[in-house]
């Protein structure tokens, strides 16, 4: 049965449009006046890295919340923050095409990645639309070494990691009387990893330092049988293993050296994930102590790293704030101090006033956020953390450290009684 | 040249490659008998070992005998599927069989993500750090006795094929789905029971990986590739094919850096087979194969 529209029905919904814009519509006009900037948080929420992009988008929201809570930006009227969110899936096409979608949806500025290759085509991109970006978390050197304006780095890139690295190391060959480590160096083949090792091995072999490389052996970004390169590294005997892995890898290898019965006086990672996530040492049990990473780590001691792991906690059970979602926290607070300062939404504004940025934070090990003509944070640090009793512990430097670390391993991994 | 670890490489990748031949038998059966090809393949596996954790998690069963649930949960999810999505699209030009398995392939995946969260877990298992050594050879017991069990399943899965009655009707069905409709054969029964089968096997060899690898909801798609390579080498819908052919292509990805590196080495180039390059290895036996014998190592008919 077909309905025509007469005089009484067209009456009837006349008032009941009528009454909806009065009831609705009112406050929508209000909501309008107090407004609201848009940032983007841009992380590889699936695909092969979503554990790290998921706690990432998490502390990103969980930043923006909290700034909102304390009354927004209040340069511009107690102006609300709301974040855009878009997923890379870890590939770089998508990373483009993604960035693209929020910047045309209104993003004023971009914060992320995890990953170092989807970092390098987002930072392209933001180039040549001119939207500031501010990068977490993406160590590779390169990212910043392309005159970009629009892009800044709140993590430190893959040189200060060799660097603190072969600081740290001094320090532990001095202290134990070591002239000579044999090592093997292990690396996925993704744009961070490879990075990461060849920096590490250039700086090394620059310095002339006495670590001496048997072997460097890169495996593909989410492998799933470490056999053949494990039983490689016991071929070789080396005194220390430098692994630069993912979460994934790094337990396939703990697994696969214990089960080979790899003889090891040490694992230490010259900086990467694996090693520090609460799943590892959930999963690995003792198997995961004692080994060493050299990680921009929160700050124990801190206030705000306080305040801000209570809370993460509680939301996230079982999780906890880390590199990755302490350094995607912090990039939000980078950007919305920014803001404040700015006073304006304008990409030039924003970039002038990123470029005087000078955070003081007490979240992450490492002084006052700020920039350098590259762009790339010049106090951003990292401390050698060590998993003791399965907990995490800062053990170097010693103005942080919460244990004395411990080489070499006092027992074999098989030796631990799992 | 180091032949002790020539031979350790060689024995890691023939245990591993006995699964890898189970799951590539999932995927032949499927193609040999319905020419679709399972696009969904490995996601499907990845729920095996989500079936087979959980059930770790809760009850404390070790994968090695659970295993047999995540067969018959994957058998269940394999028929439906067979069912709602395959049978609809058998008559299609293969280029749109594509499509509707690689988006059940999405839903399987991200599925998983929403379920079991998108961290990487390696459940604690009895077996899990066990390794025998036989001089200066180890051997990984959870790999040794995925591959004994891969290879007992596979057994039975070619002695269902052979002896039974629904066996014979599969194998009438593959041979021609007409003559079986003329002697009065349920061919789609029997397509989604093949299905099913297909895809429990692929179950079953994930809860036989739980102990030898993390799990993630996106690690399936690398074996999808790795199986749909194997299929290829052995013959398409050859199931000796598929058997041989995970043997090989474990191995040589096991061992073809290594062996590489030792040969550049030997001829006085300096220079590291990278293993980033492990695929390529597979890839290049794959190549050879398909120049040799098209129709791959144990296919019949050329073309």
């Amino acid at each position: 049965m077909k309905k025509r529209m007469n005089r009484r029905t067209f009456l009837k919904y006349s008032a009941a449009v009528g009454a909806t814009t009065a009831i609705s519509g009112f406050p929508a006009i209000l909501k309008a006046q107090a407004p609201e900037i848009k940032i983007a948080s841009i992380q590889p929420v699936t695909g092969v890295i979503s554990d790290i992009g998921i706690s990432m988008r998490r502390a990103n929201q969980m930043a923006v919340d909290d700034i909102n809570a304390k009354g927004g930006i209040k340069s511009k009227g107690g102006a609300k923050l709301k974040l855009l969110l878009a997923d890379t899936e870890a590939k770089e096409e998508v990373a483009r095409t993604e960035a693209e979608r929020v910047i045309k949806e209104g993003a004023v500025c971009l914060v992320g990645p995890f990953l170092s290759g989807n970092a390098m085509t987002i930072a392209t991109l933001c180039e040549q639309r001119g939207v500031p970006f501010v990068m977490d978390v993406a160590a590779a050197d390169d990212i910043t070494r392309k005159g970009f304006k629009f892009s800044f780095r709140v993590f430190p890139t893959t040189t200060k990691f060799a660097d603190s690295m072969l600081f740290y190391m001094t320090r532990i060959m001095k202290d134990k009387n070591i002239s000579k480590i044999k090592g093997v160096l292990t690396n996925t083949g993704d744009l961070f990893g490879r990075v990461q090792g060849a920096t590490f091995k250039k700086t090394v072999t620059d310095k002339k330092f006495p670590i001496e490389l048997l072997a460097h052996i890169e495996y593909p970004l989410g492998i799933q049988d470490l056999s053949a390169e494990v039983s490689k590294i016991k071929a070789l005997k080396p005194d220390v293993l430098f692994p630069v892995a993912r979460p994934g890898d790094a337990k396939l290898m703990m697994r696969e050296l214990y089960k080979q019965r790899v003889e090891l006086r040490a694992i230490i990672s010259p900086g990467s994930p694996g090693w520090y996530e609460p799943e590892f040492i959930r999963d690995m049990k003792a198997i995961s102590d004692y080994v060493m990473d050299n990680v921009p780590w929160y700050n124990p001691v801190g206030k705000m790293y306080k305040e801000v792991n209570a809370a993460f906690a509680k939301k996230f059970p079982g999780k906890y704030i880390d590199t990755n979602s302490g350094y995607a926290y912090l990039g939000v607070l980078v950007i919305a101090d920014a803001l404040e300062r700015a006073k304006s939404t304008k990409a030039e504004d924003i970039v002038e006033a990123l470029k005087k940025t000078y955070l003081k934070q007490d979240l992450m090990v490492g002084l006052a956020v700020n920039f350098d003509e590259r762009g790339d944070n010049v106090n951003a640090d990292t401390a050698m953390i060590q998993i003791i009793g399965q907990t995490l512990k800062v053990v170097l430097p010693d103005k942080a450290a919460e244990a004395q670390y411990i080489y070499p391993m006092p027992k074999q991994l098989w030796e631990r009684g799992m | 040249m180091n032949l002790t670890l020539l031979f350790q490489l060689a024995i890691s990748g023939f245990l591993l490659g006995g699964v890898y031949s189970l799951i590539a038998l999932g995927l032949s059966l499927i193609f040999g008998v319905m020419r679709v090809i399972n696009f969904a393949h490995g996601e499907m596996m990845v729920w095996g070992m989500y079936v087979a954790y959980t059930i770790l998690v809760w009850t404390g069963v070790d994968p090695f005998f659970s295993f047999l649930v995540s067969a018959i949960i994957l058998f269940i999810l394999g028929y439906l599927l067979q069912r709602t999505v395959v049978n609809r699209i058998l008559d299609f030009p293969e280029a749109m069989q594509v499509l509707p398995l690689v988006g059940m392939a999405m839903v399987f995946e991200n599925s998983a993500r929403l379920i079991w969260g998108p961290d990487y877990i390696s459940p604690q298992s009895r077996f899990a750090l066990h390794s025998l050594s036989l001089g200066n050879i180890m051997i990984d017991t959870p790999r040794f006795m995925a591959f004994s069990l891969a290879i007992i399943i596979t057994i039975i899965v070619l002695l269902f094929l052979k002896k039974t009655d629904m066996g014979k009707s599969i194998r009438a069905a593959a041979d021609n789905r007409t003559g079986a409709l003329l002697v009065g054969t349920d061919v789609n029964k029997v397509y989604a029971v093949c299905f099913g089968v297909g895809t429990a096997c692929v179950g079953a060899a994930g809860g036989l990986l739980v102990p030898l690898m993390p799990l993630s909801p996106h690690i399936g798609a690398p074996f999808t590739l790795i199986s749909f390579i194997i299929v290829i080498l052995g013959g398409m819908g050859s199931l000796t094919g598929a058997m041989v052919g995970g043997l090989i292509i474990g191995v040589a990805e096991s061992i073809g850096p290594e062996l590489i590196t030792n040969i550049f080495h030997g001829v006085g180039l300096d220079f590291d087979f990278p293993h980033t390059m492990k695929q390529v290895v597979s890839f290049f036996i794959l190549i050879v194969i398909m120049i040799l014998r098209p129709q791959g190592l144990f296919g019949g008919k050329k073309g």
